[in-house]
């Protein structure tokens, strides 16, 4: 689903973003990105939406190259990639119900169909309540939630989340967390950035982590660092 | 495209922003009256000089004792120049006409013969013409010439001279005060609409990241920028529809409407603007919004 091959980033004036990266994720799989802040986690989620360009290697995202992607192709690509963001992006002016509908309304959905999707999947985040709410009258794991939702409105055969739970109280974040793996059962590719020990601890997924732009571990049921793994075998035995 | 879906976002976010849209439809009121006022200005100006212009006239006198050839050799002549647009032949009797109505039966029933000579009344397509027209006849034989005079033709030399110079100076100024109006409307109106994006650009970057197209993007704009500026134009237009209404029928009730200065009707024509000049200005001010939207969004669509 997405390949990079040798990938670099480095910002001006020196700062790396990705270095020499190269990794392969392949379909249906669930990726946690872990590693410090400025690791390049959010560098490399960029790179597959192709808001940045990466200055040499090759990034392919379900076959297609972006470097050769011609801009008016890009709104393309990005429909067929759901995002969470730490900060949600949601559209502050739209209620609950229009935020995951613009998504609809972008790919020129008709209206029927929109009004038969939007609560539909409403109620498998759980905020058929909420529909008519504005973003700022709901809870930070309410609005992560119409951001999941609208992110996988359109069942987009990626999605990426920067950071999901990075805003959120622990227990919240099972919820969304719970949530991107049901996204993932139904086959979607789910890439997730994270910061969150216990919960990448917890679900035993492939691992990736890096340190100053480069992949220092790539792990199958993995945790969240060597270090803890180490102890938690120590801990076994 | 989805008309209804964008007039929808459009209205729903001037609804939600009203403080915004109100200082954008300020804005362009304010600018675009001001630049009518200019325009409707230039115009009556315009349209008071082209009258001053018609009337300048070159009277041309004829000798009592020009023969029957020379007259004719005249009117030929008059005939064949091309920058006269209007002649008028006034013979002898007719002159005397209008010299009895104008000073009366009893000034005429004493007079033994008829003094006045025959005429001709020449207007001239550009009055900066007149001098070189009027030369023409300084030494045609029919004409009533003094020796070493040119008496026999009469205009307004002097007064057409100052007349001239100084419609084509106020010309030239309105000219200037026109361009320097406009391009302040032009950057005004496009300051504020950059400004009520930049408010925004967090929304036009979810947009992006959702993968709108940027046309998608661009529709709800444009259609803001146009509803704003067509709302602050009309009423600009109306606004100073209404001041030149007042204006003109308060000059019209006083002493000086010898200055000739006149409404013209600038509903649907008016001298320069061939669909008149409100109209204009209403399509002009929606336009710039429109295409200030555009070009403020351009910073925010890039990649």
């Amino acid at each position: 689903m997405i390949v990079f091959e040798d990938v670099t980033k480095i910002y001006d004036p020196d700062v790396v973003g990705l270095q020499d990266f190269t990794c392969h994720i392949g379909k249906g799989e669930f990726v946690f990105l872990v590693g410090a802040s400025g690791s390049g986690k959010s560098t490399l989620i960029k790179l597959v939406l192709k808001e940045l360009v990466p200055d040499s290697g090759r990034i392919l995202v379900a076959g297609r190259n972006l470097g050769t992607l011609r801009h008016s192709k890009v709104p393309l690509l990005r429909r067929n990639i759901g995002c969470v963001f730490q900060d949600f992006k949601l559209l502050p002016n739209k209620t609950v119900y229009d935020n995951v509908a613009y998504a609809l309304e972008v790919v020129g959905e008709p209206r029927r169909s929109i009004r038969r999707k939007v609560p539909e999947i409403l109620s498998l985040v759980g905020l058929n309540e909420k529909t008519n709410s504005y973003p700022h009258e709901i809870s930070g794991g309410e609005q992560q939630r119409v951001s999941v939702a609208r992110a996988f409105v359109n069942h987009p055969p990626l999605l990426l989340a920067d950071e999901p739970t990075g805003n959120i109280d622990p227990e919240t974040a099972v919820g969304i967390m719970q949530l991107l793996v049901r996204i993932n059962r139904t086959g979607t590719t789910v890439v997730v950035a994270t910061h969150d020990r216990d919960m990448v601890n917890r679900m035993r997924r492939r691992v990736l982590q890096l340190d100053v732009g480069r992949l220092v571990r790539d792990e199958r049921r993995g945790g969240y660092d060597q270090v803890a793994e180490v102890e938690e075998q120590e801990a076994l035995t | 495209m989805r008309l209804g879906f964008f007039l929808g976002e459009a209205f729903g976010s001037m609804r939600r922003n009203w403080v915004m849209a109100m200082a954008a439809v300020i804005t362009v009121f304010i600018s675009t009256a001001i630049l009518g006022a200019v325009l409707v200005t230039r115009d009556n100006l315009n349209q008071g000089a082209t009258s001053l212009k018609n009337r300048v006239m070159i009277e041309v006198f004829i000798r009592d004792e020009a023969t029957d050839e020379e007259k004719a050799a005249l009117e030929q002549r008059i005939q064949s120049i091309p920058e006269i647009k209007k002649s008028t032949y006034i013979s002898k009797e007719e002159a005397l006409e209008r010299f009895r109505k104008r000073f009366g039966e009893r000034i005429v029933q004493n007079l033994p013969i008829n003094p006045l000579p025959a005429s001709w009344e020449i207007q001239v397509n550009d009055a900066n013409q007149v001098d070189a027209v009027a030369a023409k006849f300084f030494d045609d034989p029919a004409v009533d010439n003094d020796p070493g005079t040119h008496n026999g033709v009469k205009y307004a030399r002097e007064t057409v001279r100052k007349m001239l110079g100084t419609i084509n100076l106020i010309g030239i100024g309105m000219w200037i005060a026109t361009a320097i109006f406009a391009l302040a409307a032009v950057l005004l109106i496009s300051t504020t609409v950059r400004l009520s994006i930049f408010a925004r650009r967090r929304e036009v970057e979810i947009m992006r990241l959702v993968g709108a197209t940027n046309w998608f993007i661009r529709w709800p704009f444009v259609l803001e920028g146009f509803i704003t500026g067509l709302i602050g134009a009309i009423v600009a237009a109306g606004f100073v529809w209404l001041c030149n209404w007042a204006l003109s029928n308060w000059l019209k009730s006083s002493d000086i409407d010898f200055l000739n200065v006149r409404v013209f009707s600038m509903w649907w024509q008016s001298g320069s603007w061939p669909a008149g000049l409100l109209p204009t200005l209403a399509v002009l001010g929606a336009v710039l919004g429109a295409l200030g939207s555009m070009v403020a969004l351009r910073r925010y669509l890039k990649t």
